[in-house]
């Protein structure tokens, strides 16, 4: 599974790095490192709904608060 | 003709307790090619110091700029500068740096320590011709520039430095060149090695120095083009322009901005690798593009660069971050300021409807202020600053 995160300018400033950081620590404590595949992009044109964050092409907006409940419910309930 | 040019950095500490500073740089620009450099420095410290160190820093650059012998130069400032009332004498000392045409360097030295050559990383002693005016022992030396030359220009505030204190006699000038050596290939612009020397001055002191310091370096250096790529054209058709224009430029290539990336690596066709790798900063990661030297995230890493283009001109405190640093505006500022001595920008005038949020504080304007502002900043350096707009 491919998850990548944008870390462009609008969703940076909406907290992309905390977004980013908290994902690599849920995936590392649920030993899901070789599963799951953390990457970046600039720009996905969606900077409203942003932080934006794609789930192999599904795409889905997340804030720094709702990262734990969309790791559970997007990440690890489809693996 | 060559392709070298000088890139010159000065600092100074006041004496302690004083507001004004005795030393004075002044700087003129004859022409391109030529500069005349000038450090002053007034007798005492306070008003009066920093009043003749003023005036005959002044008067000398303007003169020797104009083409005036060194004879009139000096016969003018013992006829002008005030008496001071307490000594019963008119004193300024100097050092003179004339650059011509990149080719050469005048050095002319009345009383202040000897100016410091360090050449392939190394003190060389060059030759001197001792001249009597007007009852002044001045010396005058004439030296053939090569690349790396490092040129260090000091009032005597610097060996004075940790007399009594940290040292018997100061800081020796021969140590001042050990000192020097050890830094001079490491690559850092004028401005932050004369910082670096003045910063050690500072703790020789004690923090509270006893006299005004000040280094004024010149570096001899060959010119290196570099280009920016900023945000994407307001017309999309314009694209491919953009793209070939800032292609087939020589020197190293930095593009910041997500969207202008993208359109990069399509122009390029080569895949776009953002990193996630945050190195410990607030800025956002970078990207890798083959043929691209830097990829950056716009308006928040180039508002960070012009924090660091402002604090450089001014205090130049932050160097310490931006030199180490390995975030996207630390290495923005690693290739403009170090590196670069000739820069060209191109600015795309697209408006991005995501950030014409009000929730969000970075705008169009806000962006075409950037880079006004950074260009300016540029300038102040000493660089060659080139903008297109589409």
């Amino acid at each position: 599974m491919k998850v990548t995160i944008c870390i462009g300018s609008s969703c940076h400033i909406k907290g992309s790095r905390s977004v980013v950081e908290q994902l690599q620590y849920l995936i590392s404590e649920n030993n899901l490192g070789d599963k799951v595949e953390l990457g970046g992009t600039f720009c996905m044109g969606n900077c409203q709904k942003g932080v934006c964050v794609n789930v192999d092409d599904e795409f889905f907006s997340v804030t720094p608060d709702t990262v734990k409940e969309f790791f559970e419910n997007n990440v690890k309930a489809r693996l | 003709m060559n392709n070298l040019c000088a890139d010159i950095g000065y600092k100074s500490i006041f004496h302690y307790g004083e507001e004004l500073c005795g030393d004075h740089v002044d700087i003129v620009e004859e022409n391109e090619n030529s500069t005349v450099i000038v450090l002053a420095d007034g007798l005492g410290s306070g008003v009066k110091a920093s009043i003749l160190s003023t005036l005959t820093s002044k008067i000398i650059s303007t003169m020797m700029a104009a083409g005036l012998s060194i004879e009139e130069c000096v016969s003018t400032i013992a006829a002008t500068l005030p008496v001071c009332s307490v000594r019963g004498v008119a004193y300024s000392t100097f050092t003179i740096i004339h650059i011509k045409d990149n080719e050469t360097a005048d050095i002319i030295q009345y009383d202040n320590p000897q100016v410091i050559l360090i050449r392939n990383n190394e003190n060389y002693d060059y030759p001197k011709m001792e001249m009597n005016i007007d009852g002044k022992r001045i010396y005058k030396s004439t030296i053939k520039l090569c690349e790396n030359d490092i040129f260090i220009a000091m009032s005597d505030g610097c060996p004075h430095a940790g007399i009594g204190t940290a040292y018997n006699f100061g800081w020796k000038r021969e140590e001042i060149i050990e000192f020097m050596e050890a830094l001079s290939g490491c690559g850092y612009t004028a401005k932050t090695l004369s910082t670096i020397l003045i910063d050690e001055c500072n703790k020789l002191y004690g923090n509270e120095p006893g006299d005004d310091a000040t280094a004024c370096i010149i570096k001899i250096r060959r010119r290196e083009p570099m280009n920016l790529l900023f945000g994407p054209p307001s017309n999309r058709s314009d694209c491919n322009r953009m793209m070939s224009l800032f292609f087939s430029k020589e020197g190293k290539h930095i593009i910041c901005g997500g969207t202008t990336s993208t359109i990069a690596a399509k122009y390029l066709r080569k895949p776009l690798r953002p990193s996630l790798n945050f190195e410990r900063s607030d800025i956002p990661p970078t990207a890798e593009l083959e043929g691209v030297d830097l990829v950056t995230e716009g308006v928040i890493t180039v508002n960070k660069v012009l924090e660091y283009a402002k604090d450089y001109l001014d205090k130049n405190e932050c160097y310490e971050q931006w030199s180490f640093k390995r975030d996207g505006a630390a290495l923005i500022c690693r290739l403009l300021f170090e590196e670069a001595t000739d820069i060209n920008f191109y600015v795309g005038r697209a408006i991005n409807p995501a950030h014409q949020n009000p929730d969000l504080p970075i705008n169009f304007s806000i962006k075409m202020n950037l880079v006004e502002e950074l260009s300016a900043c540029l300038k102040k350096m000493g660089k060659r600053i080139k903008v297109s707009y589409f």
